[in-house]
């Protein structure tokens, strides 16, 4: 069976892209009890919006309900999760055992077990298994052995395909607390991973290296393994990153969804312009880290904290008129006359030289250099709303 | 209230407690020092085993040996973070109690409840709530409840080997047992071994609160402290009382320069905007 792919949806317009751009299924928070405190998250208004948008498209929305709980939000709990239910999303996602239990009790909710409980052994999925969990998310720090392992306890199995990774086992890792004051495990997490230190001896002597030492990790693709994962029979693959953008968001999922479709329809063959695509789209280095058992220095991301961002995203098609051919545009980075961009849809890229740009006044420009400026470019193909612009991306 | 300690070697075990706390070698982490099966024999205390790493497929069969060789010895209980400990002993029918312990998630009462429900009758409660919430937590439950109330906390712990992948990228050469790591004058240990594990650079104080806690058990770790000290420091818990609080307290911060008091008093926030 096609594997479900899954989605990040830090709001309601990411979780439309990330939809319509291929996902099968998106998770997000809500605004209580979820692992991203500061995403902007979704009111009760918003996600029962969302889900009927994804039930639209006959695809599922999972709700995160995944922070480590403290006494005092227990008597909140039950009633959110009978909400949720009204709702009628696909299924939760918890850490904290509890949540299973009180789920189990008061509404009809599959239950999906977060990351943050690391599971990493088919005793323990047996175990979570018996408890009546529906699907487990497997700790990132799995090999392909492992899954093989675990997938024949018969469970739902869901891992990490992309995105950025933990340095530590997740939810074993509270320098956040102690650092910074925030809980990691309610939300709060300030990245401490990714700081400076200065990395000292046993008689407290520096040992200094050509940069700095970090505990930071570079990003997880499994872009190049995802024939095998298909064949494994993997239930879900999940990208990582809720608080990533619009054009993140639609870039990455559509890549994936092309490989997979592409496996499918039997005309896979390793692609490595995906790869490229998927590379400009980030900001940090990427590589296959766990799965293929090789997890050494190579993971480590020694960049002094430098983590460029380029300017690839140019903008999104809010309307594209068929009679005039004439695209709104709403910009996201500079460009001008005479660069040669993609237009890029779920289904579709063109590619195209941007000729005469027009103003809202309808002034000749050739410069668009102004935030969410909204400028006029007449195409010889039909876009959609909601496609975006960048940069072309050479092979 | 009974007191636990976290050994560093099996000396400590004449120590003046209750119980221990010991971890195997190859399936525990965060703990002082990693012992053998065999060292188990003739203790004479409560002896918890700590089991507390978070097992990978090829940990199992291990597991499973060490779970069933432990139903012969006299062991208090098997202290566990991985769900395939109740798993195995439920399968394996074994005899001896578990201690839930997954150590930044044991933070509240419902949840205790949920593994007293399954049988699971102690918890090692987190030290990431407040002292507050610790009370509450006493006033409802049945389980019986431990406590960290001395010595350095785990804040991480990674399955990769961090401070090797540094010293491997760019060419250098230590042999520490253990290192350190500095941001801001703050000074964390760092035990890179078969994790990564790194530790509070604040020896938890838990001194005047074990005056207002009523849990089962409190536990010491003697990570890092040498052994004269830690003795003393077990010496000060075992006589403090209402009375003689304030004195014990001033004894123990001559001891230390860097004694703290963790989140107590303190909350975490996570909604920063």
């Amino acid at each position: 069976m096609k594997p479900e792919l899954l989605a990040p949806a830090g709001d309601l317009e990411r979780l439309k892209f990330a939809l319509l751009y291929g996902a099968d299924a998106v998770y997000l928070g809500g605004q209580l009890f979820g692992l991203r405190a500061n995403a902007i998250n979704f009111t009760l208004e918003q996600l029962k919006e969302g889900v009927e948008f994804a039930h639209s498209l006959n695809k599922k929305v999972y709700v995160t309900v995944n922070i480590v709980l403290h006494n005092k939000e227990i008597k909140f709990l039950i009633d959110y999760l009978k909400q949720l239910d009204e709702i009628k999303v696909d299924a939760i996602i918890v850490s904290d055992l509890t949540v299973l239990d009180l789920a189990k009790k008061h509404t009809n909710l599959e239950v999906h077990i977060s990351t943050q409980q690391s599971t990493l052994n088919y005793e323990a999925v047996e175990y979570l298994k018996d408890l009546g969990v529906t699907r487990v998310v497997l700790g990132r720090e799995v090999t392909k052995e492992d899954i093989e392992i675990i997938k024949k306890v018969g469970l739902e199995v869901e891992i990490f395909i992309h995105g950025a990774m933990c340095a530590s086992y997740s939810g074993r890792c509270v320098l956040s607390n102690y650092l910074t004051n925030r809980d990691a495990n309610r939300g709060g997490c300030s990245q401490i991973c990714r700081w400076d230190f200065d990395l000292l001896d046993e008689n407290k002597n520096i040992i200094k290296g050509e940069k700095n030492f970090t505990f930071c990790s570079k990003d997880l693709s499994l872009l190049k393994h995802i024939n095998e994962i298909c064949d494994m029979g993997v239930t879900s693959l999940k990208i990582e990153g809720r608080m990533r953008s619009i054009y993140y968001i639609a870039t990455v999922v559509n890549i994936y969804r092309k490989a997979i479709d592409d496996y499918y329809n039997k005309k896979y063959v390793y692609n490595s312009n995906y790869e490229n695509i998927l590379s400009r789209v980030a900001n940090r280095d990427s590589i296959v880290q766990f799965f293929d058992s090789n997890y050494g220095a190579n993971c480590s991301y020694y960049n002094d904290r430098i983590e460029v961002s380029n300017q690839d995203f140019l903008g999104v098609v809010l309307d594209y008129n068929k009679d005039t051919k004439i695209a709104t545009i709403e910009q996201r980075n500079y460009f001008k006359k005479g660069d040669i961009v993609e237009f890029f849809g779920p289904d579709k890229i063109n590619t195209y030289e941007v000729n005469e740009i027009y103003d809202e006044d309808n002034n000749l420009i050739e410069i668009v250099r102004h935030p969410k400026q909204i400028v006029y470019l007449k195409t010889n193909f039909e876009l959609n709303k909601n496609d975006l612009m960048r940069i072309k991306v050479d092979k | 209230m009974k007191t636990l300690i976290m050994i560093s070697n099996l000396n400590q075990v004449n120590l003046k407690c209750d119980g221990v706390i010991i971890g195997i070698r190859g399936l525990s982490v965060n703990m002082p020092a990693y012992f053998e099966l065999e060292d188990l024999k003739n203790i004479d205390k409560e002896v918890f085993v700590c089991l507390n790493k978070n097992m990978h497929n090829s940990d199992i069969d291990y597991l499973k040996e060490i779970l069933i060789k432990l139903n012969d010895y006299n062991i208090k209980g098997v202290i566990f973070y991985d769900l395939s400990i109740p798993n195995l002993t439920k399968k394996l029918n074994l005899n001896y109690d578990l201690v839930w312990s997954q150590e930044h998630m044991t933070t509240n009462y419902n949840t205790i409840n949920f593994w007293y429900d399954k049988n699971i009758k102690y918890t090692w409660v987190s030290n990431d709530i407040t002292l507050r919430e610790m009370k509450e937590i006493k006033e409802n439950t049945n389980a019986k409840l431990m406590v960290t109330l001395f010595g350095y906390l785990p804040m991480f712990v990674s399955r990769r080997h961090l401070v090797k992948n540094y010293l491997d990228t760019f060419n250098l050469k230590d042999d520490s047992k253990i290192n350190y790591m500095e941001k801001e004058g703050h000074i964390y240990p760092l035990v890179d071994n078969n994790e990564t594990i790194v530790y509070t650079d604040f020896i938890l104080n838990g001194l005047k609160e074990k005056l207002l806690l009523n849990y089962d058990y409190i536990v010491l770790n003697s990570f890092l402290i040498d052994d004269d000290k830690f003795s003393k420091v077990l010496d000060i818990f075992n006589n403090v009382n209402s009375d003689n609080v304030d004195e014990l307290d001033s004894e123990l911060n001559s001891l230390f320069n860097n004694l703290g008091k963790g989140f107590f008093y303190n909350e975490t926030v996570y909604k920063v905007k």
